[in-house]
């Protein structure tokens, strides 16, 4: 108190002494501006000095005193202005941190009128603070505005900095500071409306103030600031809560400025805005409440999407069903036309929404399900609430589909150009949107699938194509399939090319490794399906549009054929199957393709009794169709396969060379077999024929080799199998060839694969020189060869399916030429064997029986003997060894004066096939001489047949 | 009229409103020679009301409004107009077509500006102004009266600090205006909540003056004619009834305000609740010395009330004031009994006995012990307080008062009226069956009335 009688510097005579004279003197040297008793005119700083003296003495004088110290602070800024513009920016640094002028007349004046101010507050804060606050808040605008445009200070922080500066701006933040701290236990609203009201009024250049004490005061700054403009906001009426959805923003006025202060606090203080702004919410909420509340926070958010960020996503968290009953009380009584602008409100809101936008989505679609019959716990929602909730996301989808179509159409190629923040954040959950629409739940999964539409266009280019690929990935039978359908279709009309852009997706996620073994086949079984519903009257559809695209990545799709998973491999036949011919294909795609159509033939046919057979057969089929060497590759392919390692156990064989592995190699097979892996990549690697390659009965002292086991499969399994595999190989010869023979035969290119192919496999040493070795050479040279021979009788004997497959050669005509070397081998071994028996019975042997009777009956079918030597094995089980012996020899002796040699067939164009004509080369009797000798022997026994052999 | 009018719409709002006051001299001051008791007809009012209180007169029209520098000028014009009109009635008729409030829109601004007004005319001590508006006190609704106390005491007591002394200064220039002051201010803050408990300041201000010369208090009594029905929503003669509910309420109050304040839980520092206590400390003290004044005051006017020839006549402290005065404390002890406020009721209640006694042996307050007792029925238990409602048992022999000085007041006690005593009295019948106040009739006390 003693301070205020006699503040320090002031010069002013003690008051006590100061009679109601002297006081009116005083008045009149303020109003008049000049001494009384000279006449002479004050000077400012003694002017407001008097001022000062009548604002202690005479509180009537209190505003007049206040509105002349504006003026003073107003001449303070001016020049404090001047002075930083008359002083050169010489140094190049930044000029708003000059040097503090040194302090002149009005600047103590100032400082003088600042002492006496902040000691009234402090005295009296209840009556002054409201006061002084609204006069420095107040002038502090107008300085603002006026001096805005010559200051040229840039940003908020230039701007913090000039002022701040700036004594007399100062000092008027320190009052306004200390008001408001003074008032800040009992009710500091006052202080915060003259804020408010100034904001209002100055808002760009003043937004400097409300920084600086938004950071000085950030807790009450933001629950006043919010509850002022929320009376604000009742105050205006309902009739703007009506119009929120319009043009609120002039009515509200205050409501902008809330916007921005809390704008500018938000980067700092988001949390506690986040907690006071959820605390209004709920508060208004409870019964009693304004009904204002809600209406004003939405407008809040509407006008600041960094608030609604903010908010956004605890708000949902926090809307329980006891809230969501409560919210229902709350509105259900409004007016019609008052809920439809707050449902518009709201919609544009989600619309904005970002952060969360997922969450938000749950929470619309959880509840705007209809109840199930099965009661949760907890508290029932309202069906009113249903019913908006149902309403809103009605509506919020078709705002959504507006914007997303409303946009220029060169958007979708260009990307987004007006951003839905709602669909943006949606953008990554395509995949669980997905998932979520195909539990095809009532109702939701429609809203879901709509969504989904949209968001494909939002997206563009990639977002359909994403959602139809999880869609099929994950589609689960013919409903869940028909919601890609649906969704294409919805799309075709917007999006060019999406099932080729899809194709292409799919086939970079597999490729990528995203999908699991199971989703794998899934994707590829749906992706079938869809391929084959393809409608022919549909053009458009997406099966029909699907294919075709597929089939351009035909050569990525076929390596899944090599999927370890067996689902996976068959789901990838099935779909190969239903795809149309590919068009052109590189050979080494092709080849590719056919390599892993061939394994995964044999794999299915492993796995016996699959489905998987027959769509395995018909890729075959399919493939070999599409070029000739196509079709011998594919041939090619399949008779080495078939022979080859443990392939040919399916056919109940044992494997080439495979004696040395025997023992444990092919019988418990490792998990990873490098061989195994190599096999499938790259033609088989034999080394087994090589003229190194010993062959043994033994070990020396371990006794004689153990015989190789029974085979691992039954007769029947066998027999099925081998038909399996001849009635694919003899489809893939009747595709691979371009104009066939009539049925019982196949044609001679293809007969002639299959034969190289046996050759190949059976006898690698003796490819090389097949062509040249066609010719049969006498007898006695046999011996040269015999461990070649030998070798080929093993290969017969380890591998019943060669009979079959010669068989194959032999009704492709002059196609078992080529396979002379293998006849010849096995002719003469089983010479030898039968040369060498003792047994009175040929079926004392009766392997060598059977492969000498299938042998002649081979040759015979091939054309390689005339018609009555072609038929003398029917004698061979009646006979002795020696005799049988006699009989294959006039073979051999017929073969080596007649060279099997294709030349000798002509092709006869009436049946489509090739001919020998047997009539043109001579008489055959001199070869049957052996033949009648040994039915004369036979004569008791064979007499009947003696008509049969006769030439 | 009218060309005046226009003549004043092509100045500037400052010129304007001095001009309206110069023709206001002028047109009065004819006036009032032609007639004594001049009729202020319609023109002026409204010339006034544009040009003084600037309220358009024409709807849309922008408002000419004076700025705080251009109003404060034009105070100091009034202050020296005052100051410098020689004659009483032109000033008297001027300053009450100013001020005397017309029931329409302009008043507020009227009221402000008088606010204004009679605070600068404190500060420069400008006594033809405070004389005005001591009269115009006298003869404007208590409402309005109100209003004027509550801008001085905002800018003498709330605003500035320590400039109650100027204040307190105005008590020699003109007492007058101190007296009806008093009574606006005590009609103003009635305690009956805690924003309504005077200012230390101005209780001290008051007490100060008082204490000073409780003559004070009767000044506008005996300065002016009465009627024997006092006019209805003006301030009373005197500020007597509104000093004794101070005093007798004070105790209450103050508990109250103090109860209030613990149980918010404001975390009042130790310094801040010592000082408050030293401040109610004070305060009590000059309650005390208050309530000695009032008693004073209260013996004194049996003389004057004689000499005015109005004994038993006028009742100054009026008994449908004190009806309301005994609720409230009945209302204040219920709300305050459970918290050891024995003390304070006690005190409360003995002021109230005292001050009772005392007006109606002064006959300031005119009514029956019958009433008395049924009013006073429901208050807690206070020894004095029965003594002062069941009424001397022995006849007085006071010869140097006039036969029949206590007429009113000596109805025998014969038990309980079957009928309220008082209309104004809310009914609630004193029934025997719990009566908190036991009377006994017939039971002599050895007392007498003081002197």
């Amino acid at each position: 108190m003693a301070a205020l009688c006699d503040p320090p510097g002031s010069g002013s005579p003690p008051r006590a002494p100061l009679s109601p004279q002297d006081l009116s003197q005083e008045l009149k040297a303020f109003l008049t501006g000049s001494d009384p008793t000279l006449g002479t005119p004050l000077s400012p700083p003694d002017h407001a000095r008097c001022a000062l003296r009548l604002l202690r003495r005479l509180p009537a004088a209190r505003h007049a005193v206040l509105q002349h110290l504006a003026g003073l602070f107003d001449d303070h800024v001016c020049a404090h202005l001047r002075l930083r513009s008359e002083i050169p920016p010489n140094p190049p640094s930044n000029p708003l941190l000059l040097p503090p002028p040194a302090p002149s007349a009005l600047t103590e004046v100032i400082h003088e009128a600042q002492r006496l101010l902040l000691a009234f507050i402090k005295a009296k804060p209840n009556a002054w603070a409201p006061l002084l606050a609204s006069w420095a808040v107040e002038l502090l605008g107008q300085l603002s505005s006026k001096y805005s445009g010559r200051h040229g200070a840039r940003g908020l922080n230039e701007l913090l900095q000039l002022w701040m500066s700036c004594e007399a701006t100062r000092t008027l933040m320190d009052i306004y500071a200390q008001c408001l701290a003074a008032l800040i236990a009992s009710c500091p609203d006052a202080c915060v409306d003259a804020l408010l009201d100034t904001s209002v009024q100055h808002s760009p250049h003043f937004d400097w103030v409300v920084a600086h004490i938004g950071g000085s005061f950030p807790g009450t700054i933001i629950s006043r600031v919010l509850s002022c403009g929320l009376k604000d906001f009742c105050a205006h009426g309902d009739a703007a809560a009506a119009a929120a959805g319009g043009g609120a923003d002039k009515r509200v006025p205050k409501l902008a400025s809330v916007v921005g202060i809390l704008g500018h606090l938000a980067s700092r203080h988001g949390a506690s805005i986040k907690q006071e702004l959820l605390r209004m919410f709920h508060e208004g909420l409870a019964p009693g409440q304004h009904k204002g509340t809600v209406p004003f926070l939405l407008q809040l958010a509407l006008m600041s999407p960094p608030l609604l960020g903010t908010v956004a996503a605890e708000l949902v968290e926090s809307l329980k069903p006891s809230v969501l009953n409560q919210l229902h009380q709350r509105f259900s009584p409004l007016p019609r036309d008052e809920l439809d602008s707050t449902v518009a409100l709201l919609v544009r809101l989600i619309c904005q929404t970002s952060a969360g936008a997922f969450r938000t989505l749950q929470f619309l679609l959880d509840t705007a399900m209809p109840a199930s019959v099965i009661t949760q716990p907890g508290l029932a929602l309202h069906d009113g609430v249903r019913e908006a909730c149902d309403r809103l996301v009605a509506l919020l989808l078709l705002q959504l589909q507006k914007s997303v179509h409303n946009r220029p159409s060169a958007s979708l190629a260009d990307g987004p150009q007006r951003c839905v923040p709602f669909l943006e954040a949606l953008r990554g959950r395509v995949a669980e949107l997905c998932a979520e629409t195909l539990r095809l739940e009532r109702k939701r999964y429609l809203w879901q699938h709509q969504l989904l539409g949209l968001l494909a266009v939002y997206a563009a280019p990639h977002g359909a194509p994403e959602a139809l690929f999880h869609l099929l990935a994950s589609a689960k039978g013919q409903d869940e399939l028909a919601l890609a359908t649906q969704l294409h279709a919805v799309l075709a009309a917007s999006l060019a090319d999406l099932p080729g852009s899809t194709a292409a997706l799919c086939v970079r996620q597999i490729h990528a490794g995203a999908l699991a073994a199971p989703q794998l086949a899934q994707l590829l079984h749906n992706l079938a399906l869809v391929v084959a519903n393809e409608d022919v009257n549909e053009p458009a559809s997406l099966g029909a549009q699907l294919a075709p695209a597929l089939v351009l990545h035909l050569p990525e799709l076929a390596q899944l054929l090599l999927h370890p998973s067996a689902d996976a491999a068959e789901a990838a036949a099935l779909l190969l199957c239903s795809l149309p011919a590919p068009r052109c294909l590189r050979p080494a795609q092709l080849h590719a393709a056919l390599r892993a159509a061939v394994h995964h033939f044999f794999l299915a046919l492993r796995r016996a009794g699959g489905a998987g057979l027959c769509h395995a057969a018909r890729l075959l089929e399919k493939l070999s169709a599409v070029t000739p060497s196509a079709g011998r590759a594919a041939l090619q392919l399949l008779v080495e396969g078939a022979l080859r390692g443990g392939n040919a156990e399916l056919f109940g064989g044992a494997a080439p060379g495979a004696e040395a592995e025997a023992d444990g190699g092919t019988k418990s097979k490792p998990a990873a077999s490098l061989l195994d892996t190599n096999r499938r990549f790259t033609a088989a690697v034999d080394f087994s024929a090589g003229v190194w390659s010993v062959f043994h009965a033994g070990v020396i002292g371990h006794g004689l080799k153990a015989p190789p086991g029974s085979p691992a499969l039954g007769e029947e399994e066998v027999n099925r199998n081998t038909h399996a595999f001849l009635g694919v190989l003899l489809r893939c010869c009747r595709v691979a060839e371009p104009a066939p023979p009539p049925v019982p035969c196949i044609g001679p290119e293809a007969a002639k694969t299959v034969a190289s192919a046996l050759v190949d496999s059976v006898c690698p040493a003796a490819a090389a020189a097949a062509g040249g070795e066609l010719c049969w050479p006498p007898e006695e040279q046999a011996r040269s060869t015999v461990e070649r021979d030998l070798g080929i009788l093993r290969r017969f004997r380890q591998q019943p399916l060669l009979f079959p497959l010669l068989r194959v050669v032999a009704m492709g005509r002059p196609a078992l030429c080529y396979c002379s070397v293998l006849l010849r081998g096995l002719l003469a071994t089983l010479m030898a064997h039968w040369d060498a028996c003792r047994d009175g019975e040929t079926t004392a042997s009766p392997w060598h029986l059977q492969a000498s009777c299938a042998l002649v009956a081979c040759m015979a079918e091939g054309s390689l003997l005339p018609p009555v030597l072609g038929e003398v094995q029917e004698l061979f089980p009646r006979l002795a060894p020696f005799e049988v012996r006699l009989l294959l020899l006039s073979v051999w002796e017929y073969l080596r004066e007649h060279s099997p040699l294709p030349q000798r067939f002509s092709f006869q164009p009436h049946r489509g096939l090739f001919q020998r004509d047997f009539a043109r080369e001579g008489d055959p009797g001199k070869y049957l001489v052996a033949l009648h000798g040994v039915l004369h022997r036979n004569v008791d026994r064979l007499g009947l047949l003696a008509g049969r052999f006769r030439s | 009229m009218s060309d005046i009018r226009h003549s004043l719409l092509r100045r500037d709002a400052l010129s304007a409103a001095k001009e309206v006051l110069y023709h206001l001299d002028i047109y009065f001051s004819s006036q009032l020679q032609s007639a004594p008791l001049p009729l202020v007809d319609k023109g002026p009012a409204e010339l006034l009301e544009e040009f003084l209180f600037q309220v358009p007169k024409e709807r849309g029209a922008p408002p000419k409004r004076l700025n705080s520098l251009q109003e404060l000028q034009l105070l100091e014009i009034m202050c020296n107009y005052f100051q410098e009109q020689t004659k009483d009635s032109v000033r008297q008729i001027i300053f009450s077509s100013l001020f005397s409030p017309q029931g329409n829109k302009a008043d507020d601004n009227r009221m402000a500006l008088l606010g204004k007004l009679v605070s600068m005319a404190v500060a420069v001590c400008r006594v033809p102004v405070l004389e005005c508006a001591a009269f115009w006190l006298q003869r404007t609704p208590a409402v309005f009266c109100v209003r004027l106390a509550q801008a001085l005491v905002d800018d003498y007591c709330n605003l500035v600090p320590g400039s109650i002394q100027t204040l307190k200064q105005i008590f020699s220039a003109s007492p007058r205006f101190c007296c009806q002051f008093i009574t606006a201010v005590t009609a103003l803050y009635d305690l009956s909540s805690d924003d309504l408990i005077p200012p230390s300041d101005l209780l001290e201000l008051i007490v100060s003056w008082i204490f000073e010369d409780p003559r004070l208090i009767l000044i506008t009594f005996l300065n002016t004619p009465i009627a024997a029905n006092l006019p209805i929503g003006f301030l009373e003669l005197t500020p007597l009834t509104g000093l004794i509910r101070w005093c007798v309420k004070a105790p209450l109050a103050y508990k109250r305000r103090k109860k209030a304040s613990l149980s918010n839980g404001h975390p009042t520092s130790k310094i801040a609740k010592d000082s408050t206590e030293g401040d109610d400390g004070d305060c009590h003290q000059l309650y005390s010395k208050l309530h000695l004044s009032v008693l004073q005051v209260l013996m004194m006017l049996q003389g004057h009330l004689t000499e005015k020839n109005l004994y038993g006549r006028l009742g100054l402290i009026p008994f449908d004031h004190v009806v309301p005065l005994v609720e409230e404390i009945n209302r204040l002890s219920d709300e305050l009994n459970p918290l050891n406020a024995s003390k304070e009721i006690e005190l409360a209640l003995d002021r109230l006995a005292q001050a009772l006694q005392v007006a109606m042996a002064s006959g300031a307050l005119l009514c029956t012990r019958d009433d008395l007792r049924t009013v006073c029925s429901r208050l807690p238990h206070n020894n004095l307080l029965q003594l002062v409602i069941s009424g001397p048992v022995q006849q007085p022999a006071h010869s140097a008062l006039p036969p029949g000085f206590y007429p009113h007041i000596h109805t025998p006690p014969l038990g309980y009226p079957a009928h309220a005593a008082h209309p104004a009295l809310p009914a609630h019948p004193a029934l025997p069956a719990h009566p908190v106040q036991t009377f006994i009739p017939g039971m002599t006390f050895p007392y007498r009335p003081i002197r």
